[in-house]
């Protein structure tokens, strides 16, 4: 797992065992040390916060329900994210809440502009990142936040491995193009001199 | 700002790093206070109804053997009217022209019929809109009939209405009995009211 993920997380096996018995203050001290990265990346990859509460809940209740499948040859943290990404996915694929946003080529900006991510506070790129198409944010925030290969992004989404490089590239684009200035914010300085 | 991006070194960065950066700095979110209370509720119910399926389970099964053996002995169907032989009385509410009727039989009788459709109406199937829509309507003729033989007269009179009365409560009672012919089409009791 990725080291910047918010998963990357160490379980006690005495927590994991306990879970596994249908403890629920063991599986309470797993959701609480979980609860920020799970609803994080539910958010993320869903956009919407009700979506994302119904995705932490159903998968959390699955961690509980289901702990006594989970082998160990993982992390444990891992095989939570894996319940999340699942569910979030399965919600977009089944729920198509969102309206879809279809990329323009034309209008996307240049990519040989300076990266406008840099400059942005958090808040902005935060409202750039749920601007964009679905499936394109759900591609960006798993390969460069969780550390996904293109490769399990295609197997996640059911799509082939170029699917997950085009909606990459186009939504880093697009993501470029939201977060750059618009001629219209630019402040006009025509005859804003003072005369004396 | 303290949202404010940490962009150190990054201008050196391809786009891809950079933007892994950017959005790995976003801050975590917390989900809705609510949100463990709403899992743990969960949990709770679907427990509550797996203890309920487990301890009614054997008890249901229990159940379906002894009714399995108890059936062919069951006696399902609806009640049996009143006898033919007061049916033999002229079903006319035309005035009588030949010996006065005895009254006392009549009414004794048409109490018997209403016993019937009041039994029938407790324990059979409920009707449908349009059966219930007749029963209605002879309902208010019999409540009609009914003020008139608080009105009648005469001993003709009222032997007449009495009949009458008995007639319409056979109407009500065949329309109650319908559900068991569908069910059972050569069911004695529908048939003996038949043949009245």
């Amino acid at each position: 797992m990725d080291a910047h993920s918010n998963f990357q997380q160490h379980v006690e096996p005495d927590t994991i065992a306990r879970l596994k018995g249908g403890d629920l203050t063991a599986f309470e001290s797993v959701y609480r040390q979980f609860e920020r990265a799970a609803w994080t990346l539910a958010l993320r990859l869903t956009g919407r916060a009700d979506v994302a509460q119904e995705v932490l809940q159903d998968s959390m209740l699955k961690a509980f329900e289901r702990a006594r499948q989970y082998r160990g040859d993982a992390p444990f943290a891992a095989w939570l994210r894996k319940l999340v990404v699942n569910e979030s996915l399965m919600q977009l694929r089944h729920d198509r809440l969102h309206v879809i946003e279809v990329f323009d080529d034309d209008t996307l900006g240049d990519d040989s502009a300076p990266q406008p991510w840099t400059s942005a506070d958090a808040a902005t790129l935060d409202r750039a990142l749920n601007r964009l198409p679905d499936d394109a944010r759900a591609v960006l925030w798993l390969y460069h936040v969780e550390g996904f290969t293109h490769v399990e992004i295609a197997r996640e989404f059911g799509r082939s491995v170029s699917f997950s490089k085009s909606q990459l590239a186009r939504g880093t684009k697009r993501l470029r193009e939201l977060l750059q200035p618009r001629v219209e914010d630019t402040p006009c300085t025509i005859g804003s001199t003072t005369t004396a | 700002m303290h949202d404010r991006l940490d962009h150190h070194g990054m201008n050196d960065m391809s786009d891809e790093a950079s933007l892994a950066a950017a959005l790995r700095a976003l801050p975590a979110n917390t989900p809705p206070q609510e949100a463990w209370r709403n899992l743990s509720g969960r949990i709770g119910r679907r427990r509550a109804v797996r203890r309920t399926v487990w301890f009614t389970l054997p008890a249901a099964f229990a159940a379906g053997i002894a009714l399995a053996f108890a059936w062919p002995h069951l006696n399902l169907r609806a009640p049996s009217p009143p006898s033919a032989r007061v049916a033999q009385t002229p079903s006319s509410a035309k005035p009588h022209t030949g010996p006065v009727p005895d009254v006392a039989a009549l009414q004794a009788s048409s109490a018997k019929w209403q016993n019937w459709v009041q039994s029938l109406s407790h324990n059979g199937a409920p009707l449908d809109g349009r059966a219930l829509a007749s029963a209605v309507a002879l309902q208010d003729r019999i409540g009609m009939v009914d003020l008139q033989l608080s009105a009648a007269r005469s001993p003709a009179a009222a032997a007449g209405l009495w009949q009458q009365r008995i007639t319409l409560l056979q109407q009500l009672g065949l329309l109650h009995l319908q559900p068991y012919a569908v069910a059972e089409q050569t069911h004695p009791a529908y048939n003996r009211v038949i043949s009245m």
